[in-house]
């Protein structure tokens, strides 16, 4: 029915059992511990070596760093473990606290689209200095 | 969204105040949320004074010596008095705990605060809706469930396997006597209890999937196999910290996860 105004009666039961498991919570959970695991070493790798290197470089000394094929992949994993780790998480947030379907939809949208073109964007420039090195 | 604020029919009032007898030397006061769904007026927090040496030492004997002896409107569950049936369970002092084995002398505060359950709906007084929670636990259908045909005497475990289901020193899933104590204290099934099977129904799951007579494993992990109904856990472990009964509601959902993540990683 489209009217807005419709309400229904539904036992309880029916109301927990819901539409059943969406089968994708085992995923998200294992997902989100295998980048975290992942970020240990990447972030210590970042922290130390990577703005150990480019902090006090000059822009040239940067690109060189970058171009080395170690770092770029590492730079590209870290990107990736980074963004895929915050869109997982800031999934469940949403999902705690916003209730309205429509805004709780678009809201992970938004966040999945973020960290996605992000992702895009830092493996392209990462690429983009490693290649022409 | 998760609403912070109380609706404007839930702000809570100040109430009556009911004195003890002059004569009255051990004294202690009870502040009681006071809600009817027969007039249309706000809940309020009664404030009875109980004279301690003509009553009980646990919080349930003084309720029920306000019931009897102050104002019988005062309504609340109880039934066994001795922690074992959790009807009584209700939020004192600000934890959520069995009325019948809460000691007056426990709570340290000059008045003793007397709550439903939280964030349920309130039939009234202290008495919370709990109707939602029981569809839950049926839908997990916490019965046995076995294809092998009956032997001719019972199904049997090994000694350890029974350990897993009650522990070791007895604190195990089937000492839970579903108080819900432990979902109603959980700030995920606070937000999102309507999806969330909270606490009290997971570890009732994990008392079926870790039952060596039961045959469903399978069938149970997939149904909880949902990023509400058991992943909206975030081990905030208040369910542990308030059970009355000292059972560990948090390490049973970590067992069905951990059981999930043998099968599926």
């Amino acid at each position: 029915m489209s009217d807005k105004k419709h309400k229904s009666i539904i036992s309880p039961l029916k109301a927990a059992r819901g539409m059943g498991a969406d089968k994708s919570g085992f995923h998200h959970w294992w997902m989100q511990r295998v980048t975290a695991i992942a970020l240990i070493p990447l972030t210590i790798w970042f922290m130390f070596c990577a703005v150990g290197a480019i902090a006090n470089a000059s822009y040239d000394r940067a690109l060189e760093w970058l171009s080395s094929p170690l770092h770029a992949v590492l730079m590209i994993l870290y990107v990736i473990a980074t963004l895929y780790h915050a869109a997982l998480g800031l999934k469940v947030v949403i999902e705690d606290y916003v209730h309205k379907e429509s805004l709780k939809i678009a809201s992970i949208f938004f966040v999945n689209f973020a960290c996605f073109a992000g992702a895009v964007a830092s493996i392209y420039a990462v690429l983009l200095v490693s290649l022409k090195g | 969204m998760a609403e912070f604020k109380l609706p404007k029919n839930s702000v809570v009032q100040k109430g009556k105040i009911f004195k003890a007898d002059a004569d009255a030397k051990n004294v202690k006061s009870f502040k009681i949320y006071r809600w009817s769904p027969d007039d249309d007026e706000n809940p309020r927090m009664d404030e009875f004074e109980v004279n301690l040496d003509d009553c009980g030492p646990m919080v349930l004997d003084a309720l029920i010596h306000i019931k009897s002896k102050i104002d019988p409107t005062v309504t609340f569950r109880r039934s066994c008095r001795e922690g074992i049936c959790g009807s009584c369970a209700m939020n004192i002092d600000g934890t959520n705990t069995l009325a019948c084995t809460k000691s007056i002398d426990d709570v340290k505060t000059e008045c003793v605060n007397v709550n439903p359950l939280p964030h349920r709906p309130v039939v009234k007084d202290l008495i919370p809706d709990l109707n939602e929670m029981y569809a839950q636990y049926a839908s997990i259908e916490p019965w046995l469930k076995a294809d092998t045909p009956l032997p001719e005497r019972e199904r049997l475990q090994s000694p350890e396997d029974s350990d897993l289901l009650n522990g070791k020193n007895g604190h195990g899933p089937s000492a839970c006597i579903l108080c819900f104590c432990c979902s109603t204290a959980c700030p995920s099934y606070w937000w999102n209890g309507d999806k969330y099977l909270g606490p009290a129904v997971l570890m009732q799951a994990d008392r079926f999937i870790s039952d060596t007579r039961d045959e469903a494993t399978g069938e149970r992990l997939d149904q909880l196999d949902d990023k509400f109904k058991l992943y909206r856990c975030h081990t905030i472990m208040n369910c542990t910290s308030t059970c009355p009964k000292g059972l560990n509601p948090a390490a049973s959902i970590a067992n069905i996860k951990r059981k999930l993540a043998e099968r599926n990683a």
